[in-house]
């Protein structure tokens, strides 16, 4: 039995498929059965259009291409800046082989302010010492990773994709057409990977769904010497009524200039305020500074309802994955870029069968579930609780004084594995949490009462 | 008797934080508070020492402004490619008071009887807290705020909120006890002791505790209600691409 499952994984039914994976007990069994065999391309490779080439894009096309498959990568802009925090995890430099000299700041030290101004040093004592975040600009790691993906073998094609023909068949092609150079072309493929953003095309086209988004605005802004100087290697995050009524603010250091920015979901149209209450809480540290760009993006909060269709695949933030509570989502591009790439490849033996949607799903879709869902809804968890008030808030910062916290904080987010800790410390720290909010929730509970 | 029924008292469990929590996370949301641009002169805290004394040890030597100048306030920013800096909003002045010295507050000044004062403590810190919330100020980095509430001792929260929370419950569920009590015994003639020993007996009362216990008012049936929907809908957005199965083999 389980030498059949390993020769022909397409054949078998799902459920007993999902016998050799650890199926983890939240998710509710699924029947996917697959009943047609996928015949084998007769002296041809697959082909795969992977479209958008930012960090999931080029992660996609570097494994596809790498596994055999014909990979065409549309990139309708090369060399936008994307408006973008730039921090990505540690791990993400060993996982994705990113050279260190692309790293503009290596930050080891963050600060959480809260409402009250009550500022926590976050990383001076629980950083170790090879520890850090970096911070990268958008346009330099993206070209890299579309230069990688370039060597691996994808073809890219510097063109807008403006429209996909959906086949009616299951082994028919898609066809994409798109726009170079002021002349329209179409390209035959028989997969498709979207990777273009937070207003994915794509996914418009497969008929994904919405999803709420938040909307992020910055302001990088470029400082004398001596103010910059105190930013070398510090991020800072403001959290409060003022500044953002259910994310935070931020400074964020760059090459030669801070990002400060702010971010929300249910009041879009007061950001601008929202931005004046950052800048106003910061004017100490950014005074005598010049604005040299404003951006603002929109970011997912939740998945879509719909990530596979038929052939055609979603990663990144056309996708939804983006974590609540940080907003954090270049890793989560480029990762799940590389898995839904080598899963593509796995599911058709290196390009030589043709694959289906419950391939797609069962390699893709419930690998990536299985690893991340955990980890989106804690952060989820934490956006609700600490996000939701001023009292929550200052709670929050509170907490964030632990050593411990800030420890486990730092391994979850550099290394993304679920942080083994001490289970006496564990419990020390849900007190001291439950603690923190309910004297902040008194305290809040008063400040109402009081009228000024 | 009341020795149990004391025992039944335990301080809010997080059923009753999260409630409040996600209730007012709804609250606040309607309720945009116009932070900056407020016309009215903003009235200083009724704190007698804040007067127009000159303030000892505050390092940031900022003038206090009673009556802030708004006339230049702009509603939109004065175009991106300004100054970081523009001369808008004046600072309405920071906060101030003798006893918050150096980002905490000075216990010495709270001493009553030879210990520390807790109860101000904790008032003064509610009313820097509003102020704040009204007028957020600028962070600086000489200037630290250190002050958060884990300084104030557990049992000067304990004394000061739950006990007297704690009395209403107990005193509510004794008067609840005693009443049905009389009335099972009535109705059935199951006296008290033999009353205890009934298993459906001890159900109820078992869930009448847990009852209290988490629904104190009548809002706390549609917190409870609300704090299950909003836990389980991040998930169900998730599970969304799996439920469609069937949609996308029409399609």
């Amino acid at each position: 039995m389980a030498a059949s499952l390993l020769q022909n994984p397409l054949k078998t039914p799902f459920s007993e498929l999902s016998i050799k994976k650890q199926k983890p007990c939240f998710l509710k069994p699924r029947h996917l059965t697959i009943t047609a065999t996928h015949p084998q391309l007769q002296g041809r490779k697959l082909r795969a259009a992977v479209i958008g080439g930012g960090p999931a894009g080029s992660s996609a096309a570097e494994a596809l291409a790498s596994g055999g498959i014909e990979t065409f990568l549309f990139e309708r802009s090369p060399s936008t800046a994307k408006p973008c925090g730039g921090a990505i995890p540690l791990c993400m430099i060993d996982e994705f082989s990113i050279p260190l000299h692309l790293i503009d700041r290596h930050v080891t030290k963050m600060k959480i302010i809260s409402p009250s101004n009550l500022t926590v040093d976050f990383g001076s004592k629980s950083l170790r010492a090879h520890e850090f975040i970096p911070m990268l600009r958008r346009e330099v790691l993206d070209s890299f990773l579309r230069t990688r993906a370039q060597s691996a073998g994808a073809q890219l094609i510097p063109s807008l994709v403006t429209h996909l023909e959906i086949p009616s068949s299951p082994f028919s092609p898609y066809i994409v057409h798109h726009t170079i150079n002021n002349s329209r072309k179409t390209l035959a493929v028989d997969l498709i990977i979207g990777a273009d953003g937070a207003n994915s095309k794509v996914a418009k086209f497969i008929k994904a769904g919405n999803y709420t988004c938040a909307i992020a605005f910055q302001e990088r802004i470029r400082l004398p010497d001596e103010k910059m100087e105190y930013y070398q290697n510090l991020a800072e995050m403001y959290v409060g009524d003022d500044v953002s009524p259910d994310f935070y603010a931020w400074v964020f250091p760059k090459c030669d200039h801070v990002a400060v920015g702010t971010g929300t979901v249910c009041a879009k149209q007061d950001i601008k305020l929202y931005q004046r209450g950052i800048k106003e809480r910061v004017k100490n540290k950014i005074n005598g500074g010049k604005v040299i760009k404003v951006e603002a993006h929109p970011i997912p909060e939740h998945p879509r309802p719909i990530r596979v269709r038929g052939r055609v695949a979603l990663v990144g933030d056309a996708a939804g994955y983006v974590t609540k509570c940080s907003g954090e989502g270049i890793y989560f591009a480029a990762k799940s870029g590389r898995m839904c790439g080598e899963a593509m490849v796995r599911a058709s033996d290196g390009g030589e069968s043709m694959i289906s949607e419950d391939d797609l799903k069962r390699e893709y879709l419930l690998e990536w579930d299985e690893k991340y869902l955990s980890t989106f809804r804690f952060l989820d968890l934490l956006q609700r609780v600490f996000y939701g008030s001023n009292a929550a808030r200052e709670a929050l910062v509170e907490v964030c004084g632990s050593e411990y916290v800030q420890r486990m904080t730092f391994d979850s987010y550099l290394y993304k594995k679920l942080a083994k800790g001490d289970r006496l410390e564990d419990l020390k720290m849900v007190l001291g949490t439950i603690g923190s909010l309910m004297r902040c929730k008194i305290v809040g509970r008063h400040m109402e009462a009081l009228k000024l | 008797m009341s020795i149990s029924m004391a025992s039944f008292s335990p301080p809010p469990t997080s059923f009753s934080v999260k409630p409040h929590f996600t209730h007012k996370s709804t609250l606040f949301l309607p309720l945009k508070r116009p932070f900056l641009f407020v016309s009215t002169p903003k009235v200083l805290p009724d704190n007698g020492a804040r007067g127009s004394a000159s303030v000892a040890a505050v390092e940031d030597p900022k003038p206090k402004q009673p009556d802030p100048v708004l006339e230049e306030a702009v509603e939109g920013s004065s175009g991106p490619k300004g100054a970081a800096t523009s001369s808008e909003v004046e600072v309405l002045g920071k906060f101030e008071d003798p006893r918050w010295i150096g980002g905490t507050w000075d216990l010495k000044q709270f001493q009553k009887h030879g210990s520390t004062d807790w109860d101000a403590v904790i008032d003064a810190e509610v009313r820097r807290r509003k102020w704040l919330q009204d007028n957020p100020e600028t962070t600086s980095n000489d200037n630290p705020v250190v002050f958060d509430t884990s300084i104030i001792p557990w049992w000067a929260w304990m004394k000061r909120f739950h006990l007297p929370e704690a009395e209403l419950v107990n005193g509510r569920a004794a008067m609840i006890g005693f009443f049905m009590a009389y009335l099972v015994d009535s109705l059935t003639g199951v006296g008290l002791v033999d009353q205890m020993g009934n298993f459906f007996c001890k159900t109820l009362l078992f869930v009448a505790v847990v009852g209290v216990l988490l629904i104190r008012k009548n809002e706390d049936f549609d917190n409870i209600k609300k704090l299950i929907e909003e836990t389980t809908f991040y998930d169900k957005q998730w599970q969304a691409t799996w439920q469609d199965d069937t949609n996308s083999k029409n399609n």
